[in-house]
């Protein structure tokens, strides 16, 4: 991959820092591991725009496009193919270059592993026998398929008959996070958000709808809420290891 | 484009939008180059949260924004660097910069760039020229919009987006390191969207 560049593509937002911030973060760390010639960014609502990485790339023979991404949905299938020019996963250029679009990197099967990872950390040590585990997601996405993708996670999750349940929870339809005192039945509770960024959403919306008063810095220690113990971690996509996802997923196009 | 920067920087320092680069290694706001005691950053990476907001701690949506923060200085150990963070302060704009000097930027006409659209923003592409000459005048004004020299024009005829500003913001000055806008950005789009739904 020497030879080749990354692009990895983020949502980014007119209103806020945090949108774009993991995906600038895990970009720098790719940068440092000098596994690729070039690896940039592009963002559709921040700068450097999609349109700008056609400059961006321009002397680079062969380009992986990496959406940062929960899931495919209108972003990987629509906006950024059109901006990108890309027709299909592959796409020759008359310059000669090759764009490889890659698949999102929430649909890497490592991700299942990263959300357990995540739930066991911000867990301590506690008992997983007496656990619940919530995986968040938006719901009523009309264009995307997070809720979809987050159900998979958790039916993989499942499967390993770790935790007492493990189940979807979602912000905006039912199950709700909000009713996660009926829908659970474990003493322990883990809260892992499948999203790509921190942000309003889990900085407050979910605090709120978990019932844990406190606001700012919300992932540290364990709730106690009800004589039960709720443990809240920072959306996925901030954790550090999504940079060996993003590159996995540039190593999953090539075989 | 570290020869870019290099040739640019060969007069001694320059300037590139509100960042003064300087010989060493050295980048400040324009303002701030005798500062007495700006706060010192070594790492490229610092550009992420400098460029990320204004004085007043608000966030900048548009980095080429004319509200760039004071008060710091950043220290770098070579070229590599400073192309890096000048890459978060004005993401991509030395890349435009370098396809403008080769003689191979293209650039796209507004009405192409609104007719592409799709979802909540396809609206967009049934503003009337006139609402395009207040809408671009308004968000791509120097002063308070973007610092950016407009090279797209309005449509395939060649005309300038609007004539409310100055004809300057539609050259490229004759400046070492100009920005350069070679396509209409998310944030006029937006604009231009919100503006036909006004209506
Ligand atoms: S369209 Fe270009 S000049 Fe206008 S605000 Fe956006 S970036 Fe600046």
């Amino acid at each position: 991959m020497r030879d080749s560049a990354l692009l990895i593509v983020g949502h980014g937002s007119t209103v806020n820092p945090d949108s774009s911030a993991p995906t600038l973060a895990h970009a720098a760390e790719i940068r440092r591991r000098k596994i690729f010639a070039q690896v940039d960014c592009a963002f559709w609502k921040e700068e450097p725009s999609l349109r700008d990485s056609l400059s961006i790339f321009r002397d680079a023979r062969e380009v992986y496009v990496v959406p940062n991404f929960i899931s495919e949905g209108y972003f990987t299938q629509t906006v950024i193919p059109r901006e990108l020019e890309l027709n299909g996963s592959l796409t020759k250029r008359e310059n000669g270059q090759v764009w490889k679009y890659c698949e999102p990197v929430g649909s890497h099967p490592m991700m299942t592993e990263l959300l357990l990872q995540r739930a066991s950390e911000i867990g301590r040590d506690v008992d997983l026998a007496p656990t619940s585990l919530l995986i968040v997601a938006h719901g009523t996405d009309l264009n995307e398929n997070s809720a979809v993708a987050a159900k998979r996670e958790v039916e993989r999750i499942r499967a390993l008959g770790k935790y007492a349940e493990v189940l979807n929870v979602y912000m905006e339809e039912a199950p709700r996070v909000s009713d996660w005192r009926t829908l659970t039945k474990s003493q322990n509770v883990i809260v892992v958000p499948f999203f790509i960024s921190d942000g309003l959403h889990s900085y407050e919306d979910i605090p709120e709808l978990l019932g844990i008063e406190k606001r700012g810095d919300v992932f540290g220690e364990p709730y106690k809420i009800d004589n039960r113990l709720l443990f809240y971690a920072p959306s996925i996509g901030t954790d550090p290891r999504f940079a060996d996802i993003i590159v996995a997923q540039v190593e999953n196009f090539r075989t | 484009m570290e020869q870019l920067l290099a040739a640019a920087l060969s007069k001694g320092a320059c300037n590139f939008g509100q960042i003064a680069v300087r010989k060493g290694f050295v980048l400040t706001h324009v303002d701030d180059v005798d500062l007495a005691q700006p706060e010192t950053f070594r790492s490229p990476e610092d550009a992420i949260a400098l460029a990320g907001f204004d004085d007043a701690g608000k966030y900048r949506p548009l980095k080429t924004a004319p509200n760039l923060r004071h008060g710091w200085r950043m220290e770098l150990v070579d070229l590599g660097e400073v192309v890096r963070a000048l890459d978060y302060f004005y993401p991509a704009r030395l890349s435009i910069l370098r396809e403008w000097k080769e003689d191979r930027l293209e650039t796209t006409p507004l009405r192409a760039t609104l007719d592409r659209q799709s979802g909540m923003y396809r609206v967009a592409a049934s503003i009337s020229d006139e609402q395009i000459h207040e809408v671009v005048a308004d968000v791509c004004r120097s002063d308070g919009g973007c610092l950016r020299r407009i090279l797209w024009r309005r449509d395939a005829s060649g005309t300038i987006p609007s004539t409310k500003l100055p004809p300057e913001k539609f050259e490229v000055p004759n400046e070492p390191l100009p920005l350069l806008c070679q396509e209409g950005c998310t944030i006029l789009i937006n604009e231009c969207r919100k503006k036909v739904k006004a209506e």
